[in-house]
Formats: structure tokens, C-alpha cells, sequence
């Protein structure tokens, strides 16, 4: 099987890169466009470091053949803010202690966002749910819940 | 209490933005030019001998460019802990293995390498690796591993058969004649399971070697400086020809990279040596589970001794630890076993014996609270048991029993602060102490109970180890500040604290401290972050050099207004004279002439000043730490459902005595993930083989870690009893969430049932097992 171009909208600009048939999400992102925000903790789909946002669902990077990203429209943490203009998540992440490590921080925030773009009013148990294939090991996921909340709040404040 | 403007409060993480937008570099990101990928064959058996290998196919592969062996690696004995570097004398180190052997004694020790182009690539070559093994009789279990008829997994075991290193005694008083006098004695063996720290960012290191023999490593290790030592005795090269550090972010450690990670770092050099170019070996995450150290399970027998009044007077410690195929910290965690469990209670009659034991499995060492979890769900529940037989509150006991500032007890310092009375009193009000035994209705099928568990731990490893820090301030030419402290940051925030403390000491902002760390080259030698110890130690070290340069400072600048130096002092980057009012805001400026001469200069215009005159501010500390107790209370209330066994964890009221909290978010962080690890430990972590060694619990999904749906009500509480050794009063907190935490929980399922469990995990089948056993026993005898 021979490489082919995928073309795909990331972050918002219309992207092409030559992939191999057998490459997966993860690793274009992070080796041919050095999305390195991008995190590889299994590759098997069993951690959430690989988490972007892929048509409106968060899904485990690392589980997608790249092929199937043609056409799609992929986010990952860094294109949904940045200094002067951060996103309510990454925000709430800093400001409420959600960070340690920072390894799971990525994917984590990716999740959580794809719950908010669909619901700025989640229950706990929806956050819960929303990141509980995420694993954090340093937090116990106290103050992300919190940070989650806290941003759903801002969010629904911004409207 | 002081007035502090950096110290005690929740600034916002300094590597958060990195963090939080995926700029942050880990080892596993990291790449050169021209840069190969490692990949490592590892054993299917448990103990066998390598009757031969051929790697002949493998290096015919296009795009391989080394493949090494036993035949072309250094045959210098190692150990992969920093135990390696900071063992005191007169004991020695465990030196027991090589980058490759012609034995393997677990399933998953390494065999041979491959760097390659790709990672597909090496992968593809390791399969061209033929090696045939000769298989030898193994064993699994510690007690078993002690028998005459077991198969010795290494020579030259001094104390026993496969006994690692030297076993531990500690003793106080006269236990023996201590028992004598007690009227209720009990004793009690309970079995630890073998558990991981699964910290997120697997094994990972990148090597490269230079043309002139310089090597440099990026990688994941907790001690950049213990680990150049160590690479520099496998390769035979001096070490100031070696740098390590971190890229700058670890992520996660809870102690499985003290020293080498795994062997990421002295597998990535040998290859590049071999290929002539950089090489980066990162670790899948079977990989990790596999093979990289785990928290050492094992046995632990406690007898308790207690007067008519509950009063403690003998207590006696056992313990046999499986240290797995070769010596980490196997030495080192049953003593810690052994001095924090004799530590807690005021006992006049005390000893231990404790020592780990070599069998067939994954290699144990640190994880997270160092043996000490494994020695307090064993104490806790026999003083739960204790508080039964005695007819007192379990409370009461241990607040009559608990140690207080100035008893004497096992550990080589003085005791010189304990809040665990705070601790206990809060803990219990948080949780609703007084509901006990009114929890649950008759015949309800889900039973509530609430149990408490206590504790201390070290705040870093002296006098047990080597440890020392050192630290440098440097006042810059334009008055910021850049401090230098050899410490990784593996997520618990050492690169936000150790910059408050030199800003608080300086009467600087904290933007105005920049901060080196990690990287052996940037920084004076330091032990590294664990043992609780990178606030409390390198705290002091960054202190003792902020004061030393601030001293520097407040002389020159007497000279410069003309006043002693005892009437001045620093507010916000400008060294003023006390008692005087400022009449305006001088930062920045560079000119604070009030007109009636000068009573103030910034830190800017004093630099420059001196540079102009050839002279920089340079500050030093060079500190060995003294030790202090953090203590602990955590109260668990949980629900046991009688019909499938399963326990959920209700609420956890986790109190803990920090001393002074230097960043309280910071600090609860710890409490909050330290005791969801802890949970983990009680209920459902664990990794057990099968008949032929083989690892059961190899993934994520395999091991059962808690995840965001599991998580109880935490209620971190930080209680603060300053203690004089640390900086600005701090002690220890980085492990300390996790160790009362089984022992709280067990309690609390034997207050919900009545059912006492003597092995952790609690997982759903064995209580439910257990439950109908005592049901049973119950009816038969009824």
C-alpha cells in the first residue's frame, strides 16, 4: 500500500499531509505536524492523553486511522486558545489548580470541551462521565471536576 | 502567624500555560536531527538462560542501525535506583544486574535492542531476533522463594536464601518482656498486593553522543544528578562528560524513576553509541507495567500489645517484601516499612525485622509512601482491633496512644511538631465521627460504616540516605533573579513553589524569579524530587541561597544610601530604609530620590550599579536537611453492598499536618490525588501472574485504577503545625495522601459488616466471598 495525501481541516486551516495507510491519527498529528500537545500514554485507547475533537466527538486519537480523517474537522488543545485569548477551560485548568504533571492535561481539556460545545449546563455525573475515559493519576480529578464546572459557568456567562 | 506576600498563597501554577495550551516538552516528545528509534525484546519466561541469540536477520533489516545484546554492552554491574549513589556507609549498595545478561529472571527482562529509522521498523527487526532459551525452575511468591528447594535467582545472598541485601532490625526497649506486661495482645499476618504507580508519561529517555564522547540524555528520571552518576559507572565515562535533564516535564513519577527510568536512559545511550546518532526509547505501556518498577507487595505480621486502659506497650513488626527479579529499593522500603509503623504510637517496646526477597517477577521499588502504606492498613486495622478488645472508641485509643512532640521514639531526629491531634479532631468532624454505629437499618442489604486510619512519613530520606541540596541565586545585571536548583518538577509543582520561597525570602514578585531546574548541567548537584522531600530540602537549600544573596545585597546597598544595613529591607524589587515612609513607588523606575537624600534603590538600578564596578550578586546554599514528621488522619465512610460485594467509597476526610502550607492549592492537590491512589490500593488495584510468571494486569484496562467515576467526596483538610527544621515551617506532603488511606477504608467495611479483611484489595468477589463465609460460619454455629 502506498502513501497517500489526507486533507483535513485542523484547527481550523485546511490541512494536507502525505500519510501511510497504516498511520494513525495520533501520530501524523504529532510527528508530521508536531502537535505535540497531543499526548500518546497507551496507544491502545485506553488512557484519553490522545483526546482531540473530530467532527464535534471527542475520540481517542490514537484509535483513528488518519485515512479517516479526510475531510474532517479536527481540533486539538492547541487550537482552541492561547495567551490573550484562552479558552474558558484552559483558563479554569490554570486558575483552579487542575494541573499537575500536565501530561493528561491536553486530552483531558479536549474532552471537556467537546461536552461544552454540546451542553454549557452538564451535571457532575456528565462531567464525570465526559472525562472518565481520561486518566489522570496526579489529581484525583478533584479540581478538574471543579475546573470543568467552573468553565461551563463562564461559558454560559459569555452568551 | 506571619504576614507572608508569596509564601501561603495559591498562585497559579508557573508551567500551567505551557501545560495547559500542549506546549509543554516531555521526554517522549522530544526529537533531534537525524534522530533513531529504540526498541527493546524482552523475555517470555520467567527465568531462563540464553543458550544462544543471533541477530544476524535483524541487522539485515533496511533501516536498522544497531541491535545490541549481552555480546557488545558494558558488563558493569548496576542497580537502576539511585540507591546506587546514596547509599550511606557502612551498608552497601545492591548492584545485581546489567543492561543485558545471558540469564533473564522475569517475564519481560531484557534481551536485546533494536534503534531503526522507525518504531515499526525496530519493531519489525526485534522479530528477527533468534534466541533460544534454556528454561530454569522459578518462583513467585516471597515466603516460597525462602525455601531450601527454591532456585536461587542471584549469588551472593549474605543474610538467607534469596534475601536482598541486608535485613532491617529496629528495636526500643524490651519487646519480649514488653508482651509480659500487656494484658491484651494481638497479632495479625496480612498480605500486600503488588501494585503500579501507572504514572501517565511511560518510560521514556533520548540519547545522544557526541564525537568527543560527550553524552547527553533527556529523560523522564526524578534525579538528573543520582542518574549521570549511575550512567556514568555502566559506560565508564566521567561524569562531568554527562548531562541529564529533564525536557523540562516529567509526567509523573510517584517514585518509579528514582535513578534510571527502568532502563530507558542506559538502553538509549548504548544504542547510540552503537548507530552513531541520537536515539529515543520510549516504553509502551505494556511495556511499563511489564517492566519497570512496581510498589513491593508482600507480607506483614503486627502483634500489639495494650494495657487494661488501652495504653500501647509492645509492639513487634514483621515484614517479607517481594522484591522481583532484581534490587531496587529493596533494601530501603522495609526499612521505612519498619521505622514509619513503629513511629506513629508512643510504644516503649518496639522492634521490626524486615527485610525483601528476590523471586521471579517484575522488579519492585518506590512507589508513592515507600512502604509505609504497607505497613499502616496492617497497624490500623490491629488497633482497630485493639480498640474492640479494650471496649474503648477506636479514636479515644489513638488519641491516647499517638505520638506528641518530644517523646522519644525509633528515628534517628527528634519529633519536633505533630498536628495529628488537629488532624484526628477535624478529620472526624468532617466526616460525622459521631454517626457511627447509627448508620444502617436493620435489614438493609447496602451497609454503611464509617473507619479511620492514621499516619506520619519523612519530609526526604536523611539520615537513611544520602541527601543533600544545594541551590544558587543570581541577582542578573538588570535586577531579575534566577535561581538554580537541580530538582525535577514531576508534577507536583516544584518549579512554582521553590520560585515562592526564593521571592518571599528576597521581597521580590514572583514573576521576577526564573527558575533552572532538572538539567545537570544548569544546576548545582542535587538528590532529586521524592521522598517527600523537594519542597522541605531543596526548599531549604533555595532559602539558605536567597538569604546568603539577600545579605549580599542589603550590605551593598548600606553602602550605597549611606545607612547599616540592619535598618534596611526589600518590598517589591526596592531595598528601602525601615521606619521611613516611601513616598512613591519606585519599582522599575530606577530613581527613588526623595529630595532629602536617598532612602531607597531598586534591585534594577542596585544590580547595574554593581556591574558597573565588576560585581554580580551571587547567593549559595548548601544545606543537608534535617527530617520532620508530616502526620495524618483520614476518615473513609463507605457502603458495602451485601448482595455483590461491592465497596463504594462514600466521602474520605483526608487531614493532614503539612506545617506551612507554601502553596495550599499546591498542597491539596496532593491530599486529593494521594488518596484516590489510595482507594485504588484499598479496593481494586493489583497485578497478579500466572502458574508461569506471565503478568496478568498488563494495560489500563487490565488494571483497575480509579477513574473520574469513582471518585468520593474528598474533603482535603490542611492543618498546620509548623515545624522549625523546614522552610518557612514546611514539611513533607508528596506521599502521604496514600498511606492511611487502605487502612481507613478496611476499617470502615469491617464497621459497615463486621467482617475483617487481612488482604487488600478489596475487590467485589473477595468481600462478597467473604461476606457469605460469614454468613455461614454465622448460621452454623447459631
Amino acid at each position: 500500500m502506498s502513501a497517500k495525501t489526507l486533507t483535513f481541516t485542523l484547527n481550523g486551516e485546511l490541512t494536507r499531509v502525505v500519510v501511510e495507510p497504516s498511520d494513525m491519527l495520533v501520530d501524523v498529528l504529532r510527528d508530521k505536524l508536531n502537535l505535540i500537545g497531543v499526548k500518546k500514554g497507551c496507544g491502545k485507547g485506553e488512557c484519553g492523553a490522545c483526546t482531540v475533537i473530530m467532527n464535534g466527538d471527542a475520540v481517542n486519537s490514537c484509535l483513528i486511522p488518519a485515512l479517516k480523517a479526510e475531510g474532517a474537522v479536527v481540533e486539538t488543545v492547541e487550537g482552541i486558545g492561547g495567551p490573550g485569548k484562552y479558552h474558558p477551560l484552559q483558563e479554569s485548568f490554570m486558575d483552579l489548580g487542575a494541573i499537575q504533571c500536565g501530561f493528561c492535561t491536553p486530552g483531558m481539556i479536549m474532552s471537556a470541551k467537546a461536552l461544552l460545545d454540546k451542553n454549557d449546563q452538564p451535571t457532575r455525573e456528565e462531567i464525570r462521565e465526559a472525562i472518565a475515559g481520561n486518566i489522570c493519576r496526579c489529581t484525583g480529578y478533584v479540581k478538574i471536576e471543579k475546573a470543568v464546572s467552573a468553565a461551563a459557568e463562564k461559558i454560559r456567562e459569555g452568551k | 502567624m506571619k504576614n507572608y506576600s508569596v509564601v501561603g498563597k495559591s498562585v497559579r501554577r508557573l508551567d500551567a500555560e505551557e501545560k495547559a495550551t500542549g506546549k509543554a516538552v516531555f521526554s517522549s516528545d522530544f526529537t533531534l536531527p537525524g534522530m533513531l528509534y529504540g526498541k527493546v525484546l524482552r523475555s517470555p519466561y520467567a527465568h531462563a538462560r540464553i543458550v544462544s541469540i543471533d541477530t544476524t536477520e535483524a541487522e539485515k533489516l533496511p533501516g536498522v542501525k544497531a541491535v545490541i545484546t549481552y555480546k557488545n554492552t558494558p558488563r558493569e554491574l548496576f542497580n537502576t535506583s539511585a540507591t546506587m549513589t546514596f547509599t550511606v556507609p557502612a551498608q552497601k549498595p545492591v548492584l545485581d544486574q546489567y543492561i543485558f545478561d545471558n540469564v533473564v529472571r522475569y517475564v519481560g527482562d531484557e534481551v536485546a535492542a533494536v534503534a531503526a529509522i522507525s518504531e515499526k521498523v525496530a519493531e519489525e527487526a526485534l522479530q528477527l531476533i533468534k534466541v533460544e532459551y534454556e528454561e530454569l525452575p522459578a518462583v513467585f511468591d516471597p515466603l516460597e522463594a525462602m525455601k531450601p528447594e527454591a532456585p536461587d535467582i542471584h549469588a551472593n545472598c549474605k543474610e538467607g536464601k534469596n534475601i536482598i541485601g541486608e535485613i532491617i532490625k529496629i528495636s526500643m526497649g524490651d519487646v519480649e518482656k514488653g508482651f509480659k506486661e500487656c494484658d491484651h495482645v494481638i497479632e495479625k499476618t496480612f498480605k500486600l498486593p503488588i501494585v503500579k504507580q501507572v504514572q501517565m508519561e511511560t518510560q521514556a529517555a533520548v540519547a545522544q553522543v557526541e564525537v568527543n564522547g560527550k553524552i547527553t540524555v533527556w529523560s523522564t528520571t526524578q534525579t538528573p544528578h543520582p542518574t549521570r552518576m549511575i550512567l556514568g559507572k555502566i559506560f565508564g565515562v566521567p561524569v562531568s562528560k554527562i548531562r541529564v535533564l529533564n525536557p523540562p516535564y516529567v509526567g509523573g513519577g510517584f517514585g518509579v524513576r528514582i535513578g534510571l527510568s527502568a532502563k530507558a536512559e542506559p538502553i538509549a545511550v548504548a544504542l547510540a553509541m552503537q548507530a552513531g546518532k541520537p536515539v529515543r526509547v520510549v516504553y509502551s505501556r505494556e511495556e511499563d507495567f511489564m517492566a519497570s518498577d512496581t510498589r513491593h507487595g508482600g507480607y506483614v505480621t503486627v502483634k500489639l500489645g495494650a494495657k487494661k486502659d488501652g495504653t500501647f506497650h509492645a509492639l513487634d513488626l514483621k515484614a517479607v517484601l517481594n522484591g522481583g527479579a532484581y534490587c531496587s529499593f529493596s533494601t530501603e522500603t522495609p526499612g521505612v516499612l519498619g521505622a514509619m509503623g513503629l513511629a506513629v504510637y508512643r510504644v516503649p517496646n518496639q522492634s521490626y525485622y524486615g527485610h525483601s526477597v528476590y523471586t521471579n517477577v517484575i522488579p519492585a521499588g518506590a512507589m508513592r509512601g515507600f512502604g509505609n502504606p504497607q505497613a499502616m492498613f496492617p497497624i490500623e486495622s490491629v488497633v482497630d482491633m485493639m480498640a474492640e478488645e479494650v471496649g474503648l472508641d477506636p479514636l479515644e485509643l489513638r488519641l491516647k496512644n499517638i505520638m506528641r512532640a518530644g517523646d522519644p521514639w525509633c528515628l534517628p531526629y527528634p519529633c519536633q511538631s505533630t498536628g495529628l491531634a488537629e488532624c484526628i479532631e477535624r478529620g472526624a468532624k468532617s466526616i460525622g465521627w459521631e454517626r457511627r454505629g447509627s448508620l444502617n437499618q436493620p435489614g438493609a442489604k447496602k451497609l454503611r460504616g464509617i473507619g479511620v486510619g492514621v499516619g506520619t512519613h519523612v519530609s526526604n530520606s536523611w539520615p537513611f540516605c544520602v541527601d543533600y541540596d544545594n541551590a544558587i541565586v543570581t541577582i542578573q545585571q538588570d535586577g531579575s533573579i534566577h535561581l538554580a536548583s537541580g530538582v525535577p518538577d514531576i508534577g507536583t509543582g516544584t518549579s512554582t513553589v521553590l520560585p515562592q520561597l526564593a521571592a518571599e525570602v528576597l521581597g521580590v514578585r514572583l514573576e521576577e524569579v526564573s527558575l533552572a531546574f532538572g538539567d545537570t548541567q544548569s544546576t548545582p548537584f542535587d538528590i532529586g524530587s521524592h521522598a517527600s522531600r523537594t519542597l522541605y530540602a531543596a526548599g531549604t537549600a533555595v532559602v539558605a541561597a536567597a538569604e546568603d544573596v539577600r545579605k549580599q545585597l542589603l550590605e551593598y546597598a548600606g553602602n550605597f544610601l549611606k545607612v547599616s544595613p540592619e535598618r534596611l529591607d526589600i518590598k517589591d524589587s526596592v531595598i528601602y530604609i525601615t521606619g521611613q515612609e516611601l513616598v512613591e513607588d519606585c519599582a522599575g523606575t530606577g530613581l527613588c530620590n526623595t529630595g532629602e537624600g536617598r532612602r531607597s534603590v531598586t534591585l534594577q538600578e542596585l544590580a547595574y550599579h554593581a556591574h558597573l564596578r565588576n560585581k554580580q550578586f551571587i547567593g549559595v546554599g548548601r544545606i543537608v536537611p534535617e527530617n520532620a514528621p508530616p502526620w495524618h488522619a483520614h476518615f473513609a465512610e463507605v457502603e458495602v453492598d451485601t448482595e455483590t460485594g461491592q465497596v463504594k467509597v462514600i466521602k474520605v476526610a483526608a487531614a493532614h499536618d503539612v506545617g506551612k502550607a507554601i502553596n495550599p492549592a499546591i498542597v491539596e492537590g496532593q491530599i486529593e490525588g494521594g488518596v484516590l491512589m489510595g482507594v485504588g490500593y484499598a479496593l481494586s488495584e493489583e497485578i497478579l501472574h500466572d502458574a508461569k510468571g506471565r503478568p496478568l494486569h498488563n494495560s489500563l484496562h487490565k488494571y483497575m485504577l480509579p477513574t473520574a467515576e469513582d471518585v468520593p467526596e474528598i474533603d482535603a483538610i490542611v492543618v498546620e503545625a509548623e515545624d522549625p527544621s523546614g522552610p518557612f515551617g514546611a514539611k513533607g506532603v508528596g506521599e502521604t495522601g496514600l498511606v492511611p488511606t487502605a487502612g481507613a477504608i478496611a476499617n470502615a467495611v469491617y464497621n459497615a459488616t463486621g467482617v475483617r479483611f487481612y488482604e487488600i484489595p478489596l475487590t467485589q468477589e473477595k468481600v462478597f466471598r467473604a461476606l457469605k463465609a460469614a454468613k455461614n460460619s454465622k448460621n452454623s454455629t447459631s
